[in-house]
């Protein structure tokens, strides 16, 4: 690490001055852009900063304000949230996907003044929600692009204010400094978004000087410096990201990259070949499911080499070592092609992972390492160690942050409650929220959980979301989610039970791979409902269920199913951003399903209004059949209570 | 009766004025043996608009395009291109001076990923001849960068980074089409001549093109002449419609004054003789 004092760099600009003093010609941050990869150095990081930051000054944004960003992952997004932060205003990310109605409550909340809006895409929500989000006297755009007959006066070409800055530059060289220098650690940086399952996302303070030094406490237990290699896939809106590309990326000085696209992640990250990876549970499962689709087309050799290397490794791997046949074999080439040859340290956060999957990269010889945190506490302040195979902690907490159960059961499991300095300091506009969440100084996470004999946290759900059947058995939905989301024909599970005989699950394929296996079986299918509803595909799930049901205790297993007609989606509001399932969305949605799903019928019928991409509402008329899976049929378990 | 007195004066204010016609087809005549498919027919294309052909099947759309970039020599008539008149069009002349165009059916090469049929489009710009570009040195190789920017800027603005290096043959239909628009416009054309750009897409295919199209027309002021079956898409997107039936013109005006007009409605929804 540099020679870094968080006690003097105490707000990001700060720190990035000190970084582009330092080490001016050093790359600090790469995009990938008409095909090619531009290196920007500390020094060039700085300069671009400044001339946004005298613009934004110019503009009368200031303390105080709230400049809201939303695009992609980019130079110009950080660039701007740190150009932000030097005229000593706070930045609040939203995710890029958000629709205009999220943007509006976002933007309208938190009364933001200048917005970011990447390109027309965003550009076009803000001027839609017109008076709703009136507080916004500037929009900057970076693409120029379908921005011609756009007139609102409000509207400035990032190109244009990054000209008025250097102007403004020219003739004051000290005005930057002399902002940077009336930053303090103790004013908020930043406002994040909490995730949102249940309500609104409520907007977590998080000042300077709190950003930074957690930054440093985590990298203690997880060390990054300048020679890193971070590739940023995950939404910067999100706690982690945060952390990771604007706090390491600061702290650590690695160097960010930035793919060209969405579509093109995998490939530039192969590009790049990062020595540092996060991603989110559900795009680990995804390239493990993309993996085993790709083997499937493969020849017949190539599919006994991948069955015989992983069947090694993973066996390696439950004994507590790695396979050097199987890696010979298989794993490297794998590393290879998912471009993970030099990843030294790799971390998964955000939603509980399945064992299976976790298993399957620790065999491949990547480091994984499962982390937990909330955006509240600035993102994780547990790891796990690497030390030994464990699939099932988040491991111990980082130094100085104190983690406790508070009243635990008989077996210790309890609310688990944190405290350390660094945390948020409060919600924004919202003492209510901040006074039931944060108590005495501890923030409650409303999560279930327990520490293990050696220390290790083990999270094993949300609290309110362990339910109880009928039959008093205890469950943890989630737990058994990503059990059948291992597999990889399963891209959604969503667990019932609480209160019933007996457990149900609500089924979504995983399109991709299904479709792939729908062809190769000479199943014709026009659509995702069409393949949703055929019985062989029903047939092929059961036998996931019930291999997933000899894994777990008897009165814990799936009886019955249905597959879904349409996939789970963060746009019905069913999944929240970071594509966590929002149970009671689901729950409510769904009512006439899980009540199918506990009667003596074999077809469940749904009848719901469903908003279609481009905003329009309609009505969806859907029957779906339900699955029995099991010896004891579910009549007799209704019977029998 | 207030509602239909504005629904009359209501579309004025929407209509874009245009200038000067870039090409212009006088009293044009064609045919193959004994059939006349395209009979005195005569059209001016405008500097900067959107102009689509349609007709029932049949009618000689595409024969009317083939006859603009040269591709079929009328019988009679003239074609007024860059200030030149010539009873027809020399497809090498239309080529070099900016008449750029895609295919009913896909005419791309399916072996040569993405990357490789959009630099094809720059063939004509290129100066140095087979064997400097062999050599690949000095002056070959700058103009090499040069053509790889400007494609890397067009692969950039129909969204097709992700696809740069696939071949094409391994494509979904709606995206070769894509690469066929995105060939065309490397060619850095002043007018883009599109046969049937959304045939057989889907309605989420069908917006993306139309947005591209508009996009086209719009930051780089590119001309566009299109045929389309799909009436929504033509009555969106365009500023002035030629209807041609049987091979004859039979309208030509706005979106709005071709919808009105009886001989239109005649032809498309057939008349009792």
């Amino acid at each position: 690490m540099s020679n870094l004092d968080p006690s003097v760099h105490d707000t990001t600009p700060k720190v990035l001055r000190h970084n582009a003093r330092s080490h001016p010609d050093e790359v600090a941050l790469r995009l990938k852009e008409y095909g090619i990869w531009h290196e920007t150095t500390w020094a060039g990081y700085l300069a671009k900063v400044r001339r946004l930051a005298l613009a934004f000054h110019d503009l009368g944004i200031g303390p105080g304000d709230v400049v809201a960003l939303v695009g992609d992952n980019d130079v110009d997004w950080i660039a701007t949230e740190i150009a932000a932060h030097a005229v000593g205003a706070m930045t609040l990310g939203i995710y890029r996907d958000a629709l205009e109605e999220e943007v509006g409550y976002l933007v309208g909340y938190a009364g933001a003044k200048l917005v970011y809006a990447q390109d027309e895409e965003q550009v076009d929500k803000l001027i839609g929600l017109a008076e709703k989000v009136a507080t916004v006297e500037h929009i900057a755009y970076a693409d120029s692009r379908g921005m011609g007959k756009q007139t609102d006066p409000r509207l400035h070409e990032m190109a244009a204010l990054e000209e008025r800055g250097e102007r403004l530059h020219a003739a004051d060289p000290g005005a930057f400094d002399a902002l940077v220098d009336a930053t303090s650690g103790e004013d908020v940086a930043i406002l994040c978004t909490t995730s949102g399952t249940t309500a609104n996302p409520k907007l977590a303070m998080l000042p300077h000087g709190r950003f930074i030094r957690h930054a440093i406490i985590y990298l203690q237990a997880d060390p990054k410096d300048h020679s890193d290699e971070y590739v940023s896939v995950l939404p910067l809106p999100w706690i982690m990201e945060q952390v990771y590309c604007v706090g390491f990326g600061l702290v650590a000085r690695m160097t960010v990259n930035f793919p060209e696209s969405q579509e093109t992640m995998f490939q530039d990250l192969r590009e790049i070949g990062p020595t540092f990876l996060l991603l989110a549970p559900r795009l680990w499962e995804q390239i493990a499911a993309d993996m085993r689709a790709r083997i499937m087309d493969a020849s017949s050799v190539n599919q006994w080499i991948f069955d015989k290397g992983l069947k090694l490794g993973m066996k390696a791997i439950e004994e507590g070592r790695r396979s050097t046949l199987a890696d010979v074999m298989l794993f490297s080439t794998l590393r290879d092609r998912l471009g993970f040859s030099r990843v030294r340290s790799a971390a998964t956060g955000g939603s509980a992972m399945g064992p299976e999957t976790f298993k399957l990269f620790l065999a491949m010889g990547v480091p994984l390492k499962q982390l937990y945190g909330q955006t509240e506490t600035l993102g994780a302040y547990t790891l796990q160690t690497g030390e030994d195979l464990d699939v099932d902690t988040v491991g111990p907490p980082f130094q100085g942050c104190e983690v406790t159960i508070l009243n635990p059961d008989p077996e210790g499991v309890g609310e688990i409650v944190t405290r350390h300095p660094n945390m948020f300091t409060g919600y924004f506009r919202n003492p209510e929220a901040t006074a039931a969440d944060l108590r005495d100084g501890w923030m409650h996470t409303g999560d279930a959980g327990y520490f293990d004999a050696k220390g290790r946290l083990v999270v094993i759900d949300r609290l309110k979301d362990i339910a109880e059947t009928a039959g008093g058995v205890r469950f943890s939905p989630q737990y058994i989610e990503n059990k059948l989301k291992f597999s990889p024909y399963v891209g959604e599970a969503v667990i019932l039970g609480s209160g019933h005989e007996y457990l149900t699950a609500i089924i979504c394929v995983r399109f991709s791979i299904v479709a792939k296996w729908a062809e190769k079986s000479r199943i014709g299918f026009t659509s995702y409902t069409g393949l949703s509803a055929e019985p062989r595909v029903y047939d092929l799930i059961a036998a996931e269920v019930e291999r997933v049901n000899r894994t777990l205790p008897e009165r814990q297993r799936v009886r019955r199913f249905l597959l879904l007609y349409k996939e789970l989606d963060a746009d019905d509001g069913e999944l929240t951003r970071t594509r966590k399932v929002r149970r009671s969305v689901v729950g409510e949605r769904y009512d006439q399903l899980i009540e199918a799903l506990y009667s003596p019928v074999t077809t469940a019928h749904l009848d719901t209004e469903v908003t279609f991409e481009d905003g329009r509402k309609g009505r969806v008329v859907a029957d779906m059949r339900i699955m029995d899976v099991g010896d004891t049929p579910a009549a007799e378990l209704r019977k029998a209570s | 009766m207030a509602e239909a007195d504005s629904a009359v004066t209501a579309p004025a204010d929407d209509r874009r004025v245009f200038g000067e016609a870039v090409l212009t087809l006088e009293n044009i005549e064609l045919g193959f043996g004994g059939v006349k498919a395209i009979d005195d027919v005569s059209f001016e294309v405008r500097k900067g608009e959107i102009l689509a052909i349609i007709g029932p099947n049949g009618a000689g759309k595409s024969s009317m395009l083939n006859c603009i970039n040269g591709f079929y020599k009328p019988r009679a008539g003239s074609i007024t291109f860059k200030g030149r008149k010539m009873p027809a069009m020399d497809p090498h002349f239309a080529a070099a001076n900016g008449v750029a165009r895609t295919f009913q059916n896909i005419a791309l090469f399916r072996g040569m990923s993405t990357l490789d049929n959009l630099m094809t489009g720059r063939v004509l710009k290129m100066k140095r001849n087979l064997l400097w570009q062999a050599l690949y040195w000095g002056p070959a190789q700058r103009e090499e960068m040069e053509h790889r920017a400007f494609v890397e800027r067009v692969i950039d603005f129909l969204e097709i980074q992700a696809i740069r290096r696939t071949p094409v043959g391994r494509l979904p239909y709606g995206l070769q089409k894509r690469v066929e628009l995105g060939r065309a416009l490397a060619m850095e054309p002043e007018i883009l001549l599109l046969d049937e750009p959304m045939a057989g897409m889907n309605v989420e295919e069908k917006q993306d093109m139309s947005r591209f199209i508009l996009e086209v027309n719009e930051e780089f002021g590119t001309t566009i002449v299109l045929i389309e079956h799909d009436m929504g898409v033509v009555m969106d997107i365009s500023d002035r419609v030629v209807v041609l039936d049987y091979g004859r013109k039979i309208a030509d005006g706005t979106p709005a004054e071709v919808r009105a007009n009886q001989q239109v409605i005649d032809a498309y929804l057939g008349v009792s003789h």
